[in-house]
């Protein structure tokens, strides 16, 4: 091997060294940023979260201490109803064993307590969910939670589509007997928004993952047919 | 293209794993992008979806609820790009196995849930059992995804490609 050949082939290594620490920093630099970048997504998200999170709200007459939903009734049994007026299955539910609860309720057997939450705004172009239930804290206000309650499960819109305009929210208000101005005011003024998302968070704490959940003294209810809920009610006054 | 030329010759795995490769980490992207984008417009209800695991307290789920989507799109921008791919990767596997963790876990417990993986809140629609083993066994695909580009973070089409200058290459810079 010659001596020219020996000075070459230490230059290409020398030159290759370098590349290769080039590189090197260069994948360091590029993961440095990766790692930024991920982090950096993650607290926009938190603080975009927090932004939209309200830190008051105010809730309607009629709502029970911690306000996480609508009292009906004065009985010994506990009853908690989780809807979401955009569920199909809380409106089968208020159509084969509504009539059941308002008879216990009259009977003086149980307090319910209806929790409007806000579970399938992702089912609507228009945060029907929120809407709903922000509209149906109006109604506590005007004391008629349960008639308009009924009322939106019998117009129930689709999932997936725009839901029900404010001027229908207001129309069913109106038809069910509540103050129209006052009703349209509070709707538009989104009074109650802040006091669904409690509703919501609440009810997501105390582990409610879908709707309806019927709740019997605490105790969830999986026969939610009119002979299953009287059944729980008995059990649990017993 | 010197890979593509050298391809005639050599045998067909170094020919084709690059072009794997890059089918992996665009899979891998679209899969981050998708997860991410379904949650991000309705972070209230990916929040639900972390606590309904009920392995931590509300708060704390709603925090990670809130993070998650975005750190979802942040990984597949990195992935689509081929930036820091290996670290992607990394990353992308250790929350694979954390999802594939918590989906266990909520079976074991008998938490009758969904996984809240493309942004479903958590709740199981009306009449549907929760679907663990197809949820897990679908997280095991993505985490092959992710090992492979663990172990060949280099493909082609790459911000690191261009960044390194291509590999086996080594005079370029002259």
């Amino acid at each position: 091997m010659s001596s020219r050949k020996g000075q070459r082939d230490s230059a290409r290594v020398v030159r290759e060294q370098l590349a290769r620490e080039r590189r090197r920093k260069r994948t360091v630099w590029a993961s440095v940023a990766a790692v930024a970048v991920l982090v950096i997504a993650g607290l926009i998200g938190w603080s975009v979260f927090s932004g939209q999170r309200s830190t008051e709200f105010t809730a309607p007459t009629g709502a029970n201490e911690a306000g996480t939903g609508v009292v009906s009734g004065s009985g010994p049994v506990t009853v908690d109803v989780y809807e979401d007026f955009l569920c199909p299955a809380c409106k089968q539910f208020e159509q084969v064993s509504g009539a059941t609860i308002d008879q216990l309720i009259s009977a003086g057997k149980v307090r319910v307590v209806h929790h409007p939450v806000a579970y399938l705004n992702r089912f609507s172009t228009t945060q029907y969910s929120t809407r709903s239930s922000a509209a149906s804290g109006c109604a506590a206000e005007g004391g008629r939670y349960r008639e308009y309650a009924k009322a939106l499960f019998e117009r129930q819109p689709p999932e997936g589509g725009a839901g029900l305009s404010d001027d229908e929210l207001v129309d069913i208000a109106a038809g069910t007997g509540i103050d129209r101005d006052g009703f349209s005011s509070c709707l538009r003024e989104g009074t109650f928004k802040p006091w669904t998302e409690h509703v919501t968070e609440e009810a997501s704490k105390a582990n409610v993952t879908g709707t309806p959940t019927i709740l019997v003294d605490g105790r969830p209810v999986a026969d939610r047919s009119p002979e299953g809920i009287r059944a729980a009610v008995e059990a649990a006054g017993r | 293209m010197t890979v593509t030329a050298q391809s005639a010759r050599a045998a067909r795995w170094p020919a084709v794993r690059p072009w794997l490769g890059v089918a992996a980490r665009l899979g891998l992207a679209a899969v981050w992008l998708l997860a991410g984008g379904s949650k991000v417009g309705d972070l209230a209800a990916s929040g639900r979806a972390v606590n309904a695991y009920q392995v931590m307290p509300y708060d704390a789920a709603t925090v990670i609820g809130a993070a998650l989507p975005f750190v979802e799109l942040a990984l597949g921008a990195l992935l689509l790009l081929g930036l820091a791919t290996r670290l992607a990767a990394g990353v992308s596997a250790a929350l694979l196995v954390v999802f594939i963790a918590g989906i266990a876990s909520a079976w074991s417990r008998g938490l009758s849930i969904d996984c809240g993986c493309f942004g479903s809140g958590g709740q199981l629609a009306e009449g549907q059992a929760p679907s663990y083993l197809p949820e897990i066994l679908r997280d095991l695909g993505f985490l092959a995804l992710a090992g492979f580009l663990l172990i060949w973070p280099r493909t082609p089409v790459s911000v690191d490609g261009w960044l390194t200058g291509d590999a086996g290459v080594e005079d370029e810079d002259e």
